[in-house]
């Protein structure tokens, strides 16, 4: 589906990931697999390290430390805070929304719109369509993106799969009305009949946790984890992303009648090192111009991972200058989306320690 | 044929393979080599298997029958 947006821009972007670093060799040991054997897929891959949260450390945690940073240093005000927009897989209940929990933490005002969504690699272009929406109510200024997600609690230690790509952390997005009549173009594709690819399977509703889910068991490749661990289905995901996203990608450009060359940067959700060479590859885009190392410094914080690839990569330069990017999120759902648009002369643009 | 079987010696860390020679038989054989043999079938065929097919194809040879039958 085509998307149109006028009159919205990005005025800020804000980094919050926690201290704590895990180095792929560190965790070798947990694996079902010779040192030389997964060596080989960290060089392949390009893992290195990762971020991860200590013990408990939950998505409101990590959120309200980033935006208290931004009110104690005079880069957002409470009350200027119309819509919370937080876009996570791993919520601190089932029930309240965490959004409405923060809003509480923080005392923000009442007269305001707090909502959670469930997503995942494709959140940061989902919450940013949702933030242009809202604020084309007449009563909506400001909207603050959150897009949070603590999921190496829900990944096996011995999941040799999925463990050495699993990053955590958040990032605040500030949105709001631009006085510039510039176009932002989008697309969004959806489809439910693939969504067994990436999922917990225990622990909601349909399996609840029980002590059988929670028995860890070997699968067909060597990897240990259980029915509420988070399970990739990494062969189809690698297709899917190979089929639906250049073409996709094509059909953005081709929609906004602007060429690759004149696009500045390929800011897309990064799996791995490989998965975005391969993109580059295909799309005939530079590797230069779709940074790749996000994973390999600090792992797959899913939705945060663009706004980490921004503040990392582009960081200071999008607070003087104006470049046009593309973003571009794929993973849970399936869900595949992307987003062409100037962000530039941002109020900050950072990368902070939970 | 020839480049096929130079491929595939390389992404399976062998200096030669043969047609009846078995996948799950190569010491390096896991799953990162299959998702190389994906993306390698995918970037020189324009063929797009999944981890099945190329567990199911069991020998060299007869993975290549399995890309001809998708190739279009």
């Amino acid at each position: 589906m085509d998307l149109l947006f006028q009159n919205k821009k990005i005025s800020g972007v804000l980094t919050i990931l926690p201290e704590r670093e895990i180095l792929f060799e560190d965790e070798m040991s947990n694996y079902n697999f010779t040192a030389a054997k997964s060596l080989k897929l960290k060089m392949a891959m390009g893992y290195n390290k990762h971020r991860i949260v200590e013990e408990g450390v939950c998505v409101s945690d990590i959120c309200c430390h980033g935006l208290n940073y931004l009110f104690e240093h005079d880069k957002l005000k409470k009350n200027e805070i119309d819509a919370l927009i937080l876009i996570t897989q791993s919520p601190d209940y089932f029930m309240p929304p965490t959004s409405n929990i923060i809003q509480g933490i923080l005392g923000l005002k009442k007269d305001m719109i707090c909502i959670d969504i469930n997503q995942g690699c494709a959140g940061f272009v989902l919450g940013l369509v949702q933030a242009f929406m809202f604020l084309d109510q007449p009563s909506i200024n400001k909207v603050v993106l959150l897009n949070a997600d603590v999921l190496s609690r829900k990944v096996s230690k011995r999941d040799r799969n999925s463990n050495p790509l699993i990053g955590d952390g958040a990032s605040i997005t500030i949105v709001e009305r631009s006085d510039e009549s510039q176009n932002i173009y989008g697309n969004i594709w959806m489809d439910g009949t693939r969504a067994d690819a990436l999922m917990i399977p225990a622990g909601g509703f349909r399996e609840p946790a029980t002590n059988e889910t929670a028995i860890l068991k070997e699968d067909e490749n060597g990897n240990f984890r259980s029915r509420e661990d988070l399970i990739m289905k990494g062969d189809e995901v690698f297709n899917f992303v190979q089929q639906e996203v250049p073409p996709m990608i094509e059909a953005l450009l081709d929609k906004a009648s602007v060429s690759k060359d004149a696009v500045d940067y390929y800011m897309f959700h990064q799996p791995n090192r490989f998965m975005l060479h391969k993109l580059a590859d295909k799309l005939n885009v530079p590797h230069e111009k779709m940074p790749s190392n996000v994973v390999e410094n600090f792992g797959n914080a899913s939705g945060v991972s663009i706004p980490t690839n921004i503040t990392f990569n582009l960081g200071e330069k999008l607070c003087t200058e104006k470049k046009l990017l593309c973003f571009s999120g794929f993973g849970v759902g399936l869900t595949w989306g992307s987003l062409l648009m100037n962000v530039g002369k941002l109020n900050f643009c950072e990368l902070i320690n939970y | 044929m020839e480049e096929y079987f130079k491929q595939m010696a390389e992404l399976l860390e062998v200096d030669s393979v043969n047609t009846n020679d078995e996948l799950n038989s190569f010491e390096a054989w896991d799953s990162l080599t299959i998702l190389s043999i994906i993306a390698f079938v995918n970037d020189s065929y324009a063929v797009t298997l999944n981890a099945n097919e190329i567990k199911e194809a069991r020998t060299i040879g007869g993975l290549k029958k399995v890309i001809d039958s998708k190739k279009k």
